[in-house]
């Protein structure tokens, strides 16, 4: 499903004329098959969140390639990759990025508005999938007056909408109390359970990285094999 | 994504932001309007000296004053019956009608009532193909028949009432119909000073019609139309040479005219009509209204600087929301397009409010300037004045939106741009 190879990048410190080259990533390769759970453990600086984005297409590799099924995401062009994000790829973000003018329902309807689905076909998704992750009580709800894990669930939820195969989870419980996390942890298991999605988890967090069937850790570039599954 | 709900995600927007969107209308809006009443006076002079142009004239009329040959001038009294003939078979002509006034002096009298008038010798029936219509009666059938002017029974007066008229007191003139009435035509010819004077010729005519009345209040019509086969009978019995003929072409409708006119001239004749005074006029009125439009196109791109600013400003308060919609897989063509339509949106409200508003001044100026105008002149009632000061053709609301609008456009052209060069990564590491 996504095959990683030796993937290499640099990041320019200094000043223009007098720029420091640091290597953030040395050559990482790696594969993640249907249906895994994969965390990359970090720490902060570590070249996790630089591996995340070009796993995205935020970013393009200097060197190496990355494949997301079959198809090399830096053969494609800008718009290219926005179509292949939204068919392939559900975001989860620390911070839970949603649209504060916008309701959770109107959050979570946001990707099929941009896919062009006709309005009473996506509504009826969307009220499906709200109830599934328990968030149609608050649906009316502007982010602001929402918890933090319930701005995560929509966040969740907005992942999902598109019914991408790929989930890409940026810290997913950086920004929530221990409880809290412990619940989209759960949430995250039963959703790889039940729908058979892939996940990426880039996390610092030892705990969240529990949850994965595979561990690695990136330490100064280089991306190193760790521990498997144990239980939440 | 659909229209429909692109049109939702921008009205969302300018919700959010209603005071500075409120404001960039308003300016957008007083640019457009500036330029929507500034040329609206270019079309009302327009209009106000064009309607007085055609009101004077007979709109479908050409006059052929003559014709040259290339070597010698013809005048119109001259021109061959066989080139008339050619004229009245070109396309659009209806009726060409010669018009001939004996040169003496016209007296009309029926019993003990006269009045001073001209005698106008035409072929009726190509008179009545142009246009001339009756008030009463019918048209003549013999040569001994004719119509009257609408005002000859009105200036039909006894002597008693010429004394009266002239110490200024009203009188009525003939009363009742003049049809079936005879009436005696006494024609003298003119003589110079000194010569002797000549007894009068006089004819005597059945009036089977009266002309409809003049389309103009102050025109007055008291002249006697025969057949045009009384002119050699007048010229032998008055010894008067052939008078001045005047040939008049009738298209079938304005749009012609000007066709004719032109056909007319390349074959020799010397002609005019009104589409040539138009033609003068609409060269001068239509730079006077290209240049209004540019005055007033400067007023839409100042206001066009305030919908730069407010774009810029939305691109920039909304560079995470524009990160995570280009995350999550929007498009930056549909960045670039929502911003354009959000501008666009600006352009088209503040064009519309323009244009309502435009239209209440245009109706104000033209029922207060008048006002002001006669009472600076002193007079009181402003019934008989028609001055436009400012109308607003929708081709100048076509022309207007569309500078407005594509103005607007403009403005968010560079915004949008940046929008979609937003980077995804800066973007979503920006707090909320």
């Amino acid at each position: 499903m996504i095959k990683i190879k030796d993937l290499q990048h640099h990041f320019k410190i200094g000043k223009k004329g007098n720029e420091r080259h640091v290597p953030v990533l040395k050559g990482v390769t790696l594969e993640v098959g249907k249906g895994e759970i994969v965390a990359i453990l970090g720490k902060s600086g570590s070249g996790k969140s630089t591996l995340l984005h070009i796993l995205a297409g935020f970013m393009s590799p200097e060197t190496g390639s990355v494949v997301v099924n079959g198809q090399e995401t830096a053969a494609l062009k800008e718009s290219q990759q926005a179509s292949f994000r939204l068919e392939n790829f559900g975001f989860i973000f620390q911070n839970f990025q949603l649209m504060p003018g916008l309701s959770a329902f109107e959050n979570v309807e946001l990707p099929l508005k941009i896919k062009g689905m006709a309005e009473a076909e996506r509504k009826m998704k969307v009220q499906k999938l709200l109830e599934k992750v328990g968030l149609e009580e608050v649906a009316g709800h502007y982010p602001n007056e929402l918890s933090g894990g319930q701005q995560q669930r929509v966040s969740i939820a907005r992942a999902l909408i598109t019914d991408a195969p790929i989930i890409l989870a940026d810290e997913p419980t950086g920004s929530l109390d221990s409880e809290t996390e412990k619940d989209i942890l759960l949430l995250i298991q039963s959703l790889n359970k039940k729908l058979g999605l892939t996940f990426v988890i880039i996390t610092h967090d030892e705990e969240v990285a529990a949850v994965a069937d595979r561990q690695y850790r990136l330490h100064d570039g280089e991306l190193v094999k760790g521990e498997q599954r144990h239980a939440v | 994504m659909q229209f429909k709900d692109q049109i939702d995600f921008i009205r969302q927007h300018m919700k959010r932001n209603k005071l500075r969107v409120a404001t960039t209308i308003l300016a957008a809006t007083m640019g457009c309007a500036f330029l929507i009443v500034l040329a609206s006076v270019g079309f009302g002079l327009h209009q106000t000296i064009t309607d007085d142009v055609l009101d004077n004239n007979m709109v479908t009329q050409i006059e052929v004053a003559g014709k040259s040959d290339g070597e010698a001038e013809i005048p119109p009294a001259d021109i061959p019956d066989a080139e008339l003939q050619q004229i009245k078979e070109m396309a659009h002509v209806i009726a060409v009608v010669e018009r001939n006034k004996p040169e003496a002096e016209t007296e009309i009298v029926i019993g003990n009532r006269s009045t001073y008038s001209q005698v106008v010798l035409s072929s009726m029936e190509e008179e009545q193909k142009a246009g001339f219509a009756l008030s009463e009666g019918k048209m003549p059938s013999k040569a001994e028949e004719v119509v009257v002017g609408y005002h000859m029974a009105e200036r039909l007066l006894t002597e008693a009432e010429m004394e009266k008229e002239a110490n200024g007191e009203e009188v009525a003139g003939f009363a009742g119909s003049l049809i079936g009435q005879t009436v005696e035509l006494e024609l003298t010819p003119f003589t110079a000073e000194g010569e002797e004077a000549v007894e009068p010729s006089t004819w005597e005519f059945v009036v089977t019609g009266v002309a409809k009345e003049p389309a103009k209040d102050w025109m007055t019509d008291a002249g006697i139309y025969a057949d045009s086969s009384w002119g050699p009978i007048f010229n032998e019995e008055l010894g008067l040479e052939k008078g001045y003929e005047n040939i008049l072409v009738y298209a079938d409708e304005l749009q012609n005219v000007g066709g004719i006119t032109n056909a007319l001239k390349e074959d020799g004749y010397y002609v005019y009509s009104v589409t040539e005074e138009l033609g003068t006029m609409n060269v001068f009125f239509n730079g006077l209204k290209a240049g209004l439009i540019f005055v007033g196109t400067i007023a839409v791109l100042i206001a066009s600087i305030g919908i730069f600013n407010t774009m810029t400003m939305a691109v920039t308060e909304r560079t995470r929301e524009i990160g995570v919609m280009k995350a999550i897989g929007a498009q930056p063509k549909l960045i670039r397009k929502l911003f354009l339509m959000e501008s666009a949106a600006i352009g088209l409200i503040g064009t519309a409010l323009a244009v309502a508003i435009s239209y209440g001044i245009s109706i104000l100026a033209n029922w207060l300037v008048p006002i002001i105008i006669l009472s600076s002149l002193g007079e009181e009632d402003a019934s008989g004045m028609s001055i436009v000061i400012s109308t607003i053709p929708w081709q100048l609301v076509v022309i207007a939106s569309a500078i407005s609008i594509g103005v607007a456009m403009v403005s968010g052209w560079r915004p949008a741009r940046k929008a979609t060069q937003i980077d995804i990564i800066q973007a979503l590491r920006q707090e909320m």
